[in-house]
């Protein structure tokens, strides 16, 4: 009876009621578009980086702590034995799709052909390995990672630059990459730069460079140098396959991708070092178990290794996504506050128009609480509508959006994506929402309704 | 009255022959003063009395001498200053507010003046409405509040809502609803105020009728003396006082 006396009194006092619920159903409708967004981005942020570094990571200890100012001191002394050492655990086979070590390495490059030159931070990656892990779409959202644009071959003498590098090094043209000019004295050989210069001394010197013969295939050639972990200068030719925008300016402006050997035969002469071993796993609900299963076995085996989520390596995406939700946060915040007051508007509303029926009901022999429970029934009932018309007003608008095809690039990315809002695609945010959303309508008419039941009955039944 | 829907509480009631008068109600040196802006206005200045069962008693006197302040003393939905009560040898004067509530639910049907009919509700549910306070199955619920409907003649329009019918429908209803729980007492507080003179004399015949049918005990407070039956007992009020 409380809820068929609740539900028409809403049908009675329709517009109010159909106001109340569309207060609560925008309010409910802005927070899951905008939370279908930061789930999208959840995805799709953790896709990118998991597409590029892998799940887990695997570095000598310390290497996260004190690796930047020595990395020779904290690499990986011997890859290979650790890969075939979790390779040969069978209850790790299953969860591991793609397993590769990676070199980080830094240093000058130069242009052969003008002498330009510049500081690069590079990657030695197998480039069939990475190739393999960027197709990874675990989560089924779509989003197609790039391809290195390096050769399968890992001892290939081909590299990817950033776009911004191929910008700097004045390549641009040369690789006929859109919407990348030269710097305007790209051409002309610049000596300003003392790194440069000690650059230009080096090739000049350096013999078994000049012994190096100018291939044929019309790529640009680049000069990578770098300190072995010997400390000694080691410099070898490549061509630059192709430009690649990088997510970061920074790093878009120095970025160099080369072979896995490449990069081994410029720093570490040929011994089988590694700065870090990229795991990419078929579900990531399985990190935490893998990791902890091959940190046990780096252990066991007596290897100076740790397995990291990606996470720990790097903070982006727990910053993006903690950006994101604290966003969420205060939107949510304020349109509850919003949904709060019109709730509790609505509510004192209706308890001053009842205050006969309140009086009457009292008089019946009906407890406070009866009273509060018809009023807040009342409530719970406008919160469910407004719930029913965000979720319904929520799928309806995220598919025309998702439909709409608009490009965002998120930070992660250096290529835009297309805005997909995830709202039923995560069925435990959206159910929270509705739920939230009954929640503080009842929270809402708490305070009216404890007025309302508290109401002198002589004076109820006087009113008019 | 078929056998299922019989006021239960026949037995219960239980009145020995032999007592004389059977009192409903005892009152001692009731008071109400409410204060008004600061300024006390006292609305009973001491009244003692007692009301028999098994009749249909009034209370009369002019507008403001205090009539409705003592009916919902006597209802229970208000407290005297000071004073006794005791409805049924049970002394109420100091209920909690849950309690008086549940002492109401049982033994008290209330009238009022403007029907205070729940508007979204049928008349069958207005009728069934104060039964949720009784341990009652829907089904019984919806039989006895057909039943009542039907002994004060609205049998025809259980399913119409209190808008689509007249001020003496509306107030047969309101009848019903106080007699449904089968309470001892029903108070009525100038039940025909909102009616012309030939429905109030109709209203005042009902209720008298019930009152004798289920043998409960009516008190009705009216300023309208011509509408008291001879013979009724009566409480006349003026000024806060007995007359
Ligand atoms: N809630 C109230 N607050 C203040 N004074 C009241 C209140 N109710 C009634 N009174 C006063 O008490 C007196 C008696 O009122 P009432 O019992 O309603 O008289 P009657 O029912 O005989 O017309 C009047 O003077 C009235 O103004
Ligand atoms: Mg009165």
């Amino acid at each position: 009876m409380i809820w068929k006396i609740a539900f028409r009194n809403l049908v009675k006092n329709g517009r109010r009621s159909v106001t109340t619920a569309l207060a609560i159903g925008v309010g409910g409708l802005a927070a899951l578009l905008l939370g279908g967004f930061v789930t999208s981005i959840w995805y799709g942020v953790q896709t990118s980086m998991i597409q590029d570094q892998g799940n887990l990571q695997i570095y000598r200890n310390g290497y996260l702590e004190f690796g930047a100012a020595n990395p020779e001191d904290y690499t990986i002394p011997d890859w290979s034995a650790a890969i075939a050492l979790i390779k040969a655990d069978e209850a790790l086979a299953r969860d591991i799709t793609v397993i590769t070590p990676r070199i980080d390495l830094a240093g000058i490059a130069g242009n052969a052909a003008t002498g330009n030159s510049k500081t690069f931070i590079g990657q030695g990656v197998v480039a069939a390995d990475l190739d393999r892990m960027r197709q990874w779409d675990g989560w089924g959202i779509g989003q197609p990672g790039t391809p290195t644009g390096l050769p399968a071959d890992p001892a290939a003498d081909k590299v990817v630059v950033g776009l911004g590098m191929a910008r700097m090094l004045g390549v641009c043209e040369a690789l006929a990459v859109p919407d990348c000019k030269d710097a305007p004295d790209a051409g002309a050989g610049r000596e300003a730069d003392p790194a440069a210069a000690e650059y230009t001394d080096l090739v000049a010197g350096d013999a078994e460079l000049a012994g190096l013969t100018e291939q044929g295939t019309g790529l640009p050639q680049l000069n990578l140098m770098a300190a072995t972990t010997e400390g000694v200068p080691n410099i070898i030719r490549v061509e630059i396959a192709a430009a690649r925008a990088q997510a970061v300016r920074a790093l878009d402006n120095a970025f160099v991708m080369l072979p896995f050997d490449q990069a081994r035969a410029l720093v570490f002469d040929g011994s089988p070092e590694a700065t870090a071993i990229m795991i990419q796993l078929t579900s990531p609900d399985r990190a935490e178990a893998v990791k902890t299963r091959i940190q046990g076995l780096l252990t066991d085996a007596g290897m100076d290794l740790s397995a990291y989520h990606f996470t720990e390596v790097d903070p982006t995406f727990t910053r993006i996504f903690g950006m994101f939700a604290f966003i969420f946060a205060v939107v949510s915040a304020v349109l509850a506050l919003v949904i709060v007051f019109t709730i509790f508007n609505t509510v004192s509303m209706t308890v001053v128009e009842r205050v006969k029926e309140i009086g009457t009901i009292r008089a019946m022999g009906f407890r406070r609480g009866f009273v509060g429970r018809l009023f807040l029934a009342e409530s719970a009932l406008t919160g469910l509508f407004g719930a029913a018309l965000a979720l319904a007003m929520g799928i309806g608008l995220s598919r025309m959006i998702n439909a709409a095809g608009v490009q965002w690039t998120p930070p992660s990315n250096a290529t835009p994506l297309t805005v997909q809002l995830m709202v039923l695609e995560n069925p435990v945010f959206a159910l929270s929402v509705a739920l939230f959303l009954i929640v503080i309508a009842v929270a809402a008419a708490i305070w009216p309704t404890f007025r309302a039941s508290r109401l002198n009955i002589v004076e109820s039944l006087q009113r008019g | 009255m078929n056998q299922h829907t019989e006021p239960a509480n026949f037995e219960d009631r239980n009145i020995p022959l032999d007592a004389p008068h059977p009192l409903a109600a005892q009152f001692e040196a009731i008071t109400k003063e409410y204060t008004l802006d600061k300024v006390k206005v006292r609305a009973l200045g001491g009244i003692s009395g007692a009301i028999v069962q098994g009749a249909t008693t009034f209370i009369t006197g002019p507008s403001g001498s205090g009539k409705s302040t003592f009916l919902n003393i006597l209802g229970l939905v208000d407290r005297p200053t000071s004073g006794a009560l005791s409805l049924f040898g049970e002394d109420v004067t100091r209920l909690s507010d849950a309690a008086a509530a549940d002492f109401r639910s049982r033994n008290i049907g209330f009238i009022f003046q403007s029907f205070n009919l729940i508007p979204v509700l049928s008349l069958r549910e207005n009728v069934e409405f104060p039964l949720l306070r009784h341990r009652m199955s829907a089904r019984a619920r919806r039989d006895r509040a057909a039943a009542y409907l039907e002994a004060v003649g609205l049998g025809g329009m259980m399913d119409r809502r209190p808008g689509e019918i007249s001020g003496g429908q509306r107030q047969r209803v309101a009848v019903a609803r106080a007699l449904a729980t089968e309470p001892r007492l029903i108070v009525a507080d100038e039940p025909t105020a909102n009616l012309d003179s030939r429905t109030s004399r109709e209203i005042v015949a009902l209720l008298a009728r019930m009152q004798a049918e289920f043998d409960t005990t009516v008190v009705i407070c009216t300023h309208e003396t011509q509408l008291i039956p001879p013979q009724s007992p009566v409480i006349e009020i003026i000024d806060g006082r007995l007359a």
